[in-house]
């Protein structure tokens, strides 16, 4: 009976969540016909303008500031043919597959069912994600797309995990982030005698808090991270992953190119490697590009805004790269927070990782989680408000939006450490257990 | 163009001289005629502003544009063309996105122009040259289009969104408003151009102003039932007096905070990313 009641009960959720999605779609309908301001979102205007270029036979880049892959575009050629909100739908339904990813990955890894389905609410049911589907974002595509990465790799299905991810990276570039992460794990021990990864299972909460010692199971250094690294990555999963992956990145790409030219390559792919943008976002750096796009930047500069981001993300793989989901949700915010360009779409990246992490935290939402969720939204509607003095009001603010933007650093900053003090590091695949290891894990 | 014949080189200069930006519509005008013609293939006049925004001396589209006596003959004839009594623009809003209101009335409109309109397809064409810093979103105008506020909208000139003015060039719009009894509310006529600024260059004083110089305002009409092959748009200046500058300030950065920013920026970004790794090290 117990399956079946967590069955319909996902599937409940499902179902309301499909409801209040469809719900706001039709909403969003309604408001752009009669309201000045629009629900949709401009990129959803330029996305369904490039689909409509491809769908006259030409080029997604006629349309101006389209910087995707002509995929998108041709996922969307039906907003030209069917019904303009097409995407939305697509895009809220990639949105109700991460809730079921998000159930199968902690399923996978042995959580209990009722806290499966508060972690599932938890990306269901947050404002902030059903209205970037709704409103016609992309990111929930890239979203679905990582989380079943990962649980192909949880799988063992590893050719098909280089496949999407190879894809996915030509999609939208930032999960290369995650390529370190990935072929780490893909090490020796990642398949047993079987060919199949050894899940680690998760185990009651008192038995975290009690089991301190375990909290310093994983690697403890740098340099035994970085020697287990070297020695440990060269596999055939690893090479093969890494081959096929890279492989599926190049073909698409050179497609693409072959299609379209350098107009391609420059919007949808350099673009956003050297991207700077000078007007306000969430960046720290924003100020600083805009008084200095007049003269541009030296060498030095451009190193000084590269190295923390370059710092963070290679101590976060290497402290926590077996955790892989914890590693991959700390790499996503430490790569938003510390990026030359930020805006409220990038918090989707990491807002999909959140609930995989959620079972192995010991932080209560009274009050610590609550001081957590406070700071990161009070130092965001802060930065919000001098945003909308300087954009809606017209008043110089750039200092104090600047100054902003550092606390709002400095509060996605304390979330991390709070985070990482709070959770319990669990490897995601079990270490066959040798002589002299510390290493105990239960095994699937 | 050099090698156009009299009349067009004439019906070209008046129209560059008329399009220029330094050179009042009115001032071109007077001394030369204030009705052209073109074929009806061609949708803008906008684009002999691109040339004058961006220093070109020629264009091809000028030689197109022909107000040749032959062609305009007969069309011009025996029709009482409504005339312009009264033009206002106002810059509305605050902040980065103002919109540009233009009042327009026509003179003797009541029976005249239900008389013109009932016998000729007619829209009122507003060309408005942006100033540096500002722009207008052509995908945004496009809307206005599909809800059928414009009959038709076009950008010319730098249509980068994104870039700030240090880096751009000037652009101009032009709308194309369909008159109709029905879109008449006591003659008068309300168009809405929503503007966006630019982030200006660097300057101490910390705004940068944004002058707006006048419109040019034209009326475009053809006769209701007009034969395909030679079909053409007379076009007639409205010679519009100039209308108060409309000036907006754009808050800018402050060229003496280069050094400060930059450092504090780097410090920053190099003490969280230093917390977090020394986190990664203790917890």
């Amino acid at each position: 009976m117990a399956p079946a009641a967590a069955a319909v009960t996902l599937r409940r959720v499902l179902l309301a969540s499909a409801a209040l999605r469809l719900a706001l779609v039709v909403f969003g309908e309604w408001q752009d016909a009669h309201l000045e301001v629009r629900y949709t979102d401009v990129d959803y205007l330029v996305f369904s303008d490039a689909a409509a270029s491809v769908a006259a036979g030409g080029s997604p880049f006629a349309r101006a500031t389209y910087r995707y892959s002509p995929l998108l575009a041709f996922l969307l050629l039906p907003n030209s043919l069917l019904h303009a909100a097409w995407g939305k739908l697509l895009f809220s339904a990639a949105d109700l597959l991460v809730g079921l990813f998000i159930d199968t990955i902690l399923k996978l890894r042995g959580i209990p069912e009722k806290m499966r389905m508060w972690s599932v609410i938890a990306w269901l049911f947050n404002p902030f994600t059903f209205t970037i589907g709704t409103r016609g974002n992309c990111e929930p595509i890239v979203c679905a797309a990582i989380l079943w990465i990962l649980i192909c790799l949880m799988k063992g299905r590893v050719f098909q995990a280089a496949f999407w991810y190879g894809l996915i990276v030509h999609f939208r570039i930032y999960p290369i982030i995650y390529a370190i992460p990935f072929v780490i794990v893909l090490g020796k021990s990642y398949a047993g005698s079987s060919g199949r990864p050894t899940l680690t299972l998760w185990r009651s909460e008192q038995h975290l808090q009690n089991d301190k010692s375990s909290q310093r199971e994983g690697p403890t250094s740098f340099l035994a991270t970085l020697w287990d690294f070297l020695s440990n990555f060269i596999t055939r999963n690893a090479i093969l992953f890494g081959l096929l992956s890279g492989s599926m990145f190049f073909v698409w790409t050179g497609v693409f190119f072959y299609l379209y030219g350098w107009e391609f390559l420059n919007e949808a792919l350099l673009y956003h490697l050297t991207r700077t943008d000078p007007r306000h976002n969430f960046s720290i750096y924003f100020y600083h590009i805009y008084l200095h796009h007049q003269q541009g930047f030296s060498s030095i500069q451009r190193l000084a805004s590269f190295l923390p981001q370059l710092i963070v993300q290679l101590a976060l793989i290497l402290r926590f790269c077996r955790d892989l989901p914890f590693c991959m949700f700390l790499q996503t915010v430490a790569f938003v927070a510390f990026n030359k360009v930020m805006t409220a779409q990038y918090f989707v990246w990491f807002f999909c990782l959140l609930p995989l992490i959620l079972p192995w935290s010991s932080m209560k939402l009274k009050w610590k989680g609550l001081a957590c969720m406070l700071v990161w939204m009070g130092s965001q509607l802060h930065w919000l408000m001098w945003a909308y003095l300087l954009e809606f009001k017209g008043r110089n603010v750039f200092v104090q939006l600047w100054l902003a933007g550092l606390v709002f650093l400095a509060a996605n900053t304390f979330v991390m450490l709070m985070v990482i003090k709070h959770h319990k590091y669990t490897p995601l695949f079990s270490t066959p257990v040798k002589p002299g290891s510390k290493v105990a894990t239960k095994k699937e | 163009m050099a090698v156009a014949g009299g009349p067009r080189l004439l019906a070209a200069a008046w129209i560059f001289a008329a399009a220029a930006a330094s050179l009042p519509l009115e001032q071109a005008g007077r001394s030369q005629k204030s009705i052209n013609c073109m074929p009806c293939s061609r949708t803008y006049i906008g684009d002999a502003y691109l040339h004058t925004l961006t220093d070109h001396a020629h264009h091809r589209g000028l030689a197109e544009m022909s107000d040749s006596d032959e062609l305009c003959e007969g069309l011009t004839d025996d029709v009482e063309v409504p005339t312009l009594s009264e033009l206002q623009r106002q810059l509305v809003g605050e902040g980065s996105h103002r919109h540009l209101v233009y009042s327009v009335k026509f003179s003797a409109c009541q029976d005249a122009m239900v008389n013109f309109l009932n016998g000729y397809d007619a829209c009122l064409v507003i060309v408005e040259k942006l100033p540096n810093g500002v722009f207008a979103d052509p995908f945004e105008l496009q809307h206005f289009v599909e809800r059928k506020v414009f009959l038709d909208v076009a950008v010319f000139g730098d249509t980068n969104l994104e870039l700030p003015s240090a880096l751009s060039n000037r652009s101009a719009v032009e709308i194309h408003f369909d008159l109709r009894p029905s879109t008449l509310t006591n003659c008068n006529i309300v168009i809405d151009l929503p503007l966006h600024a630019r982030y200006p260059p660097l300057d101490a004083s910390g705004y940068a102003t944004v002058e707006f110089g006048s419109p040019d305002l034209f009326l475009r009409y053809r006769k209701k039932e007009t034969d395909s092959d030679s079909c053409l748009w007379v076009l007639k200046n409205l010679e519009a007096a100039p209308v108060e500058k409309a000036a907006w300030r754009i808050p800018c950065g402050d060229e003496v905070r280069i050094g400060f920013v930059s450092n504090i920026t780097f410090l920053s970004a190099l003490v969280c990313s230093m917390s977090i790794v020394l986190a990664t090290l203790i917890f």
